[in-house]
């Protein structure tokens, strides 16, 4: 097991792709497969502001939920027919809200800033839930078609789930790729300085605001596209996705896999949700097996599922 | 391992592999109905009742040699009263379950989550829960039942009767959420049409039940009724404010839909001369000889009486089958037709019927009184029957009003 897991650490991007390609037909049904694959790229964005730059945030909803509402409203109330388009306006959502509150949270560290995250993801979940007109309020966002991805030459329809799953795997792969990327740059080698130490990295002359407030952006950016794509997954987009609970569950899935681990996130999406769908259909009592392996692993594994597996973890201290 | 148990199971293998058809013929292979329901949170009172409904259909069934010949498995899935959960648990339902039919949901948004999915994957679905959009375009579709009422139905039902015997002058109070506001929306609707007067109408965020700023307004506002549209546990907590202010001697106090469980929760002292409406009532078993069959059956099985929404667990898990019988397959537009075809049933609570439009179940309701502490019959007889409403497709908007074209 760990040797494909130093593989994997390895050869990161070639790695997901082999993996993935074979999941769908390893978990139970595909569009679980598909939700892993989606919660893992919210967890890993959740993960660069947390694992990397050392900034807790309670509010990775927000995003999430932008990319959501953005590609749903797209496509439910203007009608768009292009996927790429409807894309585009999830992720500009998400960024536009990353860019903004981001310059707001930053102004606070530690606990004010983790707060305040909270208060700017509450404050849109109020407006979600008022401006029906547009969002479907606490209905929820129906009514969203999703159209065919349409490349020159090439027109794929979405509507099965193993396809929908391949389309979803691309982009996430396209994304983790882009991460991977990022991290490797010396922007990310910046990122971990000032999660060590963000004094010393002042000192040593780097603009530390601008640099956590890009990774902010970055990090909504990543969180959006999960929010955009899990709209198209259910075509409805509830007033929940914005909710505090949902920030609170990425966090799980990232404690669970492994913060400041590059795939801990994917890995403790899995195991949440593939651990919620065995369990959940057996006893009404699931939110307690759940809750018992959590604190187990905060307990005995503190470094995650994959920090432990790998033997590395960079969690922030 | 024994060898004796080896031979055994290594024979019975061989003989597996050789003849297949041995296992097939032991039975046709059985339908499947999933059922989500938020069996976790606030509602999982209610959702229990819902889901020993669906078993006592379920277990109705089988005594009676299934579906079309077919066992019937009843796929129960907690939904945590979140869309995306319902969402999910509907997929892998259908995807890896295989189930035939999706029954259940309780609480509008969720019921919309799941009903997108079963949409998708042209899946039959008998929704059970309060919504007026389920049968509104857009979300409507020709594969979805909803057996449950509205808050239409539902408030200009309690609206009228108790304008014509409570009161003409109102106040309302309602929790700020989609179904708190439909209600209010109608209500108000209702009583305007009436020639009534609404003096107010105060919202309150769901769950947050803290009344005493309103209370003294209401109160000089001398209303002869006060309409509540209160919730769960919101209207225990709302009753015994207006208690301990004494409102409850000044003024008539009404609410769209009373819950036998919540009753029960807050006690006769604060339930006692409370009106409110209500699909099913098990004090029925005295009028209908169906509801006596169904209270009988229940008690038999589960050694309580049956509460209000599990009926429509119940109704609609029979008219799966009997749909399914009427059009001699599980296929979901031949099952719809049928059911469109011959609308008339009659389950658990006298005649119903699917409205060919907007496939909406038309049926009657009651309007219910507190008793008095002291006067309740055992634990559960909190209420008594003051009314019956008898079903009318008018109470409902009409399909061109929701959408539907021709």
């Amino acid at each position: 097991m760990s040797a494909v897991a130093a593989w994997v650490r390895r050869h990161p991007v070639l790695g997901f792709f082999v993996v993935f390609a074979i999941f769908p037909w390893v978990v139970p049904y595909k569009s679980l497969a598909t939700q892993v694959l989606i919660y893992g790229l919210f967890a890993l964005g959740f993960n660069l502001l947390y694992g990397y730059t050392g900034l807790l945030s309670f509010g990775a909803a927000a995003y999430w939920g932008l990319g959501a509402y953005g590609t749903g409203i797209a496509l439910a109330k203007l009608k768009v027919t292009s996927l790429w388009l409807a894309l585009g306006a999830g992720l500009a959502a998400a960024v536009v809200g990353g860019a903004v509150f981001g310059f707001f949270c930053l102004r606070r560290r530690g606990i004010y800033f983790a707060m305040l995250t909270l208060a700017f993801a509450q404050l849109l979940y109020f407006v979600g839930f008022h401006l029906a007109d547009w969002t479907g309020g606490d209905d929820g966002l129906r009514g969203i078609a999703v159209p065919a991805v349409v490349l020159p030459g090439l027109r794929i329809p979405l509507d099965r789930s193993v396809v929908f799953y391949y389309f979803a795997l691309v982009l996430v792969g396209l994304a983790v790729a882009a991460l991977r990327r990022i991290l490797d740059s010396p922007f990310g080698t910046v990122l971990q300085a000032i999660r060590e130490n963000s004094d010393r990295a002042a000192a040593c002359g780097y603009d530390i605001s601008r640099i956590k407030h890009l990774s902010f952006v970055f990090s909504a950016l990543f969180c959006g596209l999960a929010g955009s794509l899990d709209a198209l997954r259910l075509t409805v987009v509830p007033i929940e996705s914005l909710h505090w609970s949902t920030s609170g569950q990425v966090v799980i899935m990232t404690l669970l896999g492994g913060a400041g681990t590059f795939f801990g996130p994917f890995v403790g999406a899995g195991t949440f949700l593939v651990l919620e769908d065995l369990v959940s259909a057996r006893t009404e009592s699931w939110p307690l097996v759940i809750g018992l392996v959590f604190m187990a692993f905060v307990l005995f594994l503190p470094k995650g599922i994959w920090g432990t597996l790998t033997g590395n973890s960079a969690a922030p201290k | 391992m024994q060898r004796r148990i080896f031979l055994k199971t290594a024979t019975l293998g061989a003989a597996t592999l050789a003849f297949p058809s041995l296992l097939r013929a032991q039975g046709k292979e059985p339908i499947r109905i999933g059922f989500p329901l938020p069996l976790t949170g606030p509602f999982a009172a209610i959702a229990g009742d819902m889901k020993q409904g669906a078993e006592l259909a379920v277990d109705e069934l089988n005594a009676k040699n299934g579906i079309l010949g077919r066992k019937v498995e009843l796929l129960i899935r907690d939904d945590q009263l979140k869309p995306q959960v319902g969402a999910q648990r509907t997929q892998e339902l259908i995807e890896k379950e295989h189930c035939q039919f999706i029954v259940g949901g309780l609480a509008a948004h969720v019921q919309m989550a799941i009903n997108e999915q079963t949409k998708k994957a042209k899946v039959l679905f008998i929704s059970t829960s309060q919504s007026d959009e389920i049968t509104a375009k857009p979300d409507a579709s020709t594969i979805t039942f909803h057996e449950a009422l509205n808050p239409t139905i539902t408030s200009r039902v309690v609206g009228k009767w108790v304008m014509e015997n409570l009161g003409k002058k109102w106040w309302i109070v309602y929790a700020d959420y989609a179904w708190g506001k439909q209600n209010n929306a109608v209500l108000i609707e209702t009583n305007k049409k009436m020639g009534g007067t609404v003096l107010g109408s105060t919202p309150y965020p769901l769950g947050s039940a803290e009344f005493s700023a309103h209370l003294p307004k209401i109160q000089a506002a001398k209303p002869e009724v006060l309409m509540a549209v209160t919730p769960g546990a919101d209207d225990i907590a709302f009753l015994k404010q207006v208690k301990s202010f004494g409102m409850h001697q000044q003024m008539k106090l009404a609410k769209p839909l009373h819950w036998i469980s919540v009753a029960k929760q807050g006690g006769p002292e604060l339930y006692q001369d409370v009106y409110g409406g209500v699909n099913f009532y098990w004090e029925l078993q005295d009028s209908i000889p169906e509801a006596k069959r169904y209270v009988e059956g229940f008690n038999k099985k589960f050694g309580i009486p049956p509460g209000d929404y599990g009926v429509y667990a119940y109704s609609a898990v029979l008219e799966v089958a009997r749909g399914s019988e009427l059009a001699k397959t599980t296929d979901a537009d031949k099952v719809a037709e049928a059911l469109r075809k011959s609308p008339q049933y009659n389950h658990v609570k006298g005649k119903q019927w699917w409205r060919a439009c907007d496939n909406k179940s038309i049926q009657d309701m009651w309007i219910l009184k507190g008793r008095a502490p002291g006067k309740t019959k055992g634990d559960w007889g909190l209420l008594e029957i003051v009314s019956r409403v008898p079903a009318n497709e008018d109470y409902d908007r009409t399909c061109a009003e929701k959408g539907h074209t021709g």
